[in-house]
């Protein structure tokens, strides 16, 4: 049987556009977070050092509605971001929202501290690891934050810079879902 | 007729994930491959190195503007045959990008060739050496960026041998008449 090179052509360059789809939709639901199972469920729990020797566990802030945020000091969309932190921090802080910055740097303690300082953040920043890192994902871009419950189950993960209002609009449902603790830590 | 299936296939599924590489997953800084420039013994001359930046990337220049910036920086490594020389960078593009409308930063896009001065010793045998380093930089694109990385980089360096010196001229002998 004859076979015409045009159709074989044609179902050859069908099976790679299948493949680069396939491709495609593997790395764009690892960049959502969905093929670690991270959105709807409970965020991976840590316990990392603060830039003044004490140390935080994102369980500890359960009741509350937390924003964290994985950035670095070398990141410029990630500065862009911190006023507004600031702000969102002001504004639903009294609300029991609670923001959390992990840095994901190479640069000393005191450096981070430094620009820290100079941005005015009101919240704490947490020393990253690459093992906390890879709980949530990779976090291969920065920056990039998760939104996650009073129940401590992640609502939403956002990467890259994004409006202000995308940040208000995960707040508002953040702080919408679960139980408010009533004693707050 | 199969072969020419599966070549298509082959190619077209290459073509495919060559395509994907190209966003943030994959490299955001590749080197072209290095000229060889052949040196003579004892004698300094320049390699050129030619990076390409992934579209829609940038990274620092070897200047950034803040001191928290991570800047471009190319470490080669030290030989025996070889005294490793000074290496020179291009000026940066000062760019705004969306993220900051209002601040420059001094960043590479697209190509840019950085050179790097070798000089054999005049001991070395003539010949053709590899010579090793890292590239490390920092790459971001419009609104986020990306861990540090050390691409590896290696160039050849051909040795010539250094020509004689120039013979004195002998010393003139008396006419004989």
């Amino acid at each position: 049987m004859k076979r015409n090179p045009l159709i074989l052509f044609f179902v050859a360059a069908l099976v790679a556009a299948m493949l680069f789809a396939g491709i495609r939709m593997t790395r764009n639901n690892r960049a959502n977070g969905s093929n670690h199972g991270l959105i709807g469920n409970l965020a991976p729990d840590f316990e990392l050092q603060t830039l003044d020797g004490k140390k935080i566990k994102l369980s500890d802030l359960r009741g509350k509605a937390v924003l964290l945020n994985f950035w670095a000091t070398y990141c410029g969309p990630c500065k862009i971001e911190m006023p507004w932190f600031v702000e969102l921090q002001k504004e639903y802080g009294p609300q029991g929202f609670q923001i959390v910055g992990v840095a994901m740097d190479d640069a000393s303690t005191e450096d981070i501290a430094k620009f820290a300082k100079e941005m005015g953040v009101n919240y704490p920043i947490l020393l990253g690891t690459e093992s906390v890192g890879q709980s949530y994902g990779g976090v291969n871009a920065l920056p990039t934050t998760f939104f996650v419950d009073r129940d401590g189950k992640i609502i939403a993960r956002e990467f890259g810079l994004q409006s202000r209002s995308v940040f208000v609009d995960h707040i508002k449902k953040a702080l919408s879902q679960g139980q408010a603790v009533q004693a707050q830590k | 007729m199969k072969i020419l299936f599966a070549s298509a296939v082959f190619l077209l599924s290459g073509w495919a994930s060559a395509q994907d590489d190209a966003g943030p997953q994959g490299p955001a800084v590749r080197m072209a491959p290095a000229p060889v420039v052949t040196a003579v013994q004892g004698k300094s001359a320049t390699v050129p190195l030619t990076f390409r930046v992934a579209r829609g990337l940038h990274v620092n220049s070897n200047q950034p503007k803040s001191e928290f910036l991570i800047p471009t920086v190319l470490k080669v490594e030290a030989t025996t045959d070889i005294v490793i020389g000074k290496t020179t960078y291009p000026n940066g593009q000062d760019m705004s990008f969306a993220f900051a409308p209002d601040e420059k930063l001094n960043v590479y896009t697209g190509d840019f060739q950085v050179g790097v001065l070798v000089r054999p010793l005049v001991s070395v045998q003539p010949g053709k050496y590899i010579v090793r380093g890292t590239l490390k930089y920092q790459a971001c694109d419009n609104s986020a960026c990306y861990p540090p990385k050390q691409l590896p980089v290696s160039f050849d360096v051909k040795i010539a041998k250094a020509p004689p010196p120039p013979r004195s001229n002998p010393a003139q002998s008396p006419h004989a008449h």
